[in-house]
């Protein structure tokens, strides 16, 4: 985790680089090309330089999140008595998040929240509801028969509920989002990520596409590939 | 919670006829805006006049969910993935009318449109729900004594559908694992 992290790092110093160069050559190299975008809606490459520190939206965000995060609770545990649930509970739950990576950087609030903690989320809740639906079985009910549940003094159907909503669904859902979130702001185009068309669209066009070009024209191997490629 | 609901034909009043108007408009919109940031942000919109428009027709739970998943989350997620691309400087504000695809949109609302005819009012006692009220009565009124929680939705789908709740749960984890396969990821990073 500490490794990547850190070549995470350098690749995003390297990009910067090469977006300062991709801008300063634009002008006058290439004006067919359309201009590139400011450093709105950050995300990976961006995210190390025009990462924009708003004082509004990191104040507003720091005001609301915490009412926010609290409606979320209270959607997913009030779910059996007014309208709500688990879907809708990690769903706003998940949004809180969203709110504080846009408000404080995405990079950073994916070192704070831990890809574990995601990944414990998602999974344990799949397991927990598994489980409390298996645990019926094993006493030789059916599935999800709640009434079956091992609880000595709450009611077992309210409570074996509740506990499908709180910690299956609601898990679920708010880890399945976070998890979606910090990986689509990733993108495709990471450096561990193997072979990628997102090298295509990054802004190292000048140095990375160009050398395989000059290591195989010099043979004429292939000659009819590489005639069809130049032209 | 206990005893029949009788059912009460609703009329639309002018804050459903306004929120109509703003979802048509909305999705119009959509559609037909060239800047694919401002058809993100215009559908963000259209998602929460739809929630509105459930909370209204008294669907509090699905308009949760509209609010939550389609307004919130899923504009995010569409804008981070705009985020990874180029955006183009468009002189014009709307799309020109593609006349093929508006053929086929026109055709498909014309066919729906001859549907909508025999689909009864809101609360009409002619309604299928309530042509069988033995199902639907009893769930009304014996959620409570069955299941002990007070929210007939959730007992609906946490107890006496549980099983395809489980199936749900497990297609939105399946969702998280697909996106990690799809960009080649062994991480949420």
């Amino acid at each position: 985790m500490s490794d990547a992290s850190d070549a995470d790092a350098g690749g995003r110093d390297a990009d910067a680089d090469a977006d300062t160069g991709a801008l300063a050559d634009a002008g006058s190299a290439e004006p067919v090309e359309p201009p590139r975008r400011s450093g709105r809606l950050d995300s990976e490459t961006r995210q190390g330089t025009p990462y924009t520190e708003s004082q509004v939206i990191m104040s507003t965000v720091k005001v609301v999140s915490p009412f926010a995060f609290t409606y979320g609770l209270f959607v997913t545990f009030h779910g059996g008595g007014s309208p709500g649930g688990g879907f809708q509970g990690g769903a706003i739950m998940a949004a809180v998040v969203f709110m504080i990576a846009f408000a404080f950087g995405i990079e950073a609030t994916r070192q704070w929240l831990a890809n574990t903690v995601v990944v414990a989320l998602a999974v344990g809740g799949t397991l927990a509801f598994a489980a409390i639906g298996l645990i019926p079985v094993a006493l030789g009910g059916a599935f999800l028969q709640y009434d079956l549940l091992p609880l000595p003094i709450l009611d077992p159907v309210k409570y074996g509920m509740e506990a499908v909503e709180i910690v299956g669904i609601a898990a679920i859902v708010s880890g399945v989002l976070m998890g979606l979130f910090f990986v689509l702001a990733r993108g495709f185009n990471g450096e561990d990520s193997g072979p990628s068309i997102g090298d295509r669209d990054s802004f190292t066009d000048e140095d990375e596409p160009d050398e395989p070009d000059d290591a195989e024209s010099p043979e004429p191997a292939d000659g009819v590939a590489t005639d069809g490629g130049e032209r | 919670m206990t005893g029949t609901i009788t059912p009460v034909v609703a009329e639309v009043t002018a804050i459903e006829a306004s929120l109509f108007v703003f979802v048509v408009l909305t999705a119009l919109a959509t559609a037909f805006a060239r800047d694919v940031l401002a058809a993100v942000i215009v559908f963000g919109a259209y998602s929460l006049g739809m929630a509105a428009l459930y909370t209204f027709y008294r669907a509090p739970d699905v308009a949760m969910t509209e609010a939550a998943i389609s307004a919130g989350v899923t504009t995010v997620l569409l804008l981070l993935t705009l985020a990874k691309t180029t955006r183009i400087d468009h002189e014009a504000a709307f799309e020109a009318v593609n006349y093929p695809a508006a053929g086929a949109a026109g055709l498909l609302f014309v066919g729906l449109a001859i549907t909508m005819v025999d689909v009864p009012a809101v609360g009409s006692p002619d309604a299928p729900v309530w042509s069988n009220p033995d199902v639907t009565q009893w769930y009304l009124a014996e959620t409570y004594a069955v299941t002990g929680v007070e929210n007939t939705v959730m007992a609906v789908l946490a107890a006496f559908r549980g099983f395809d709740t489980f199936g749900e749960a497990v297609v939105v984890f399946a969702a998280g694992i697909a996106a990690l396969i799809v960009l080649r990821r062994e991480v949420f990073a």
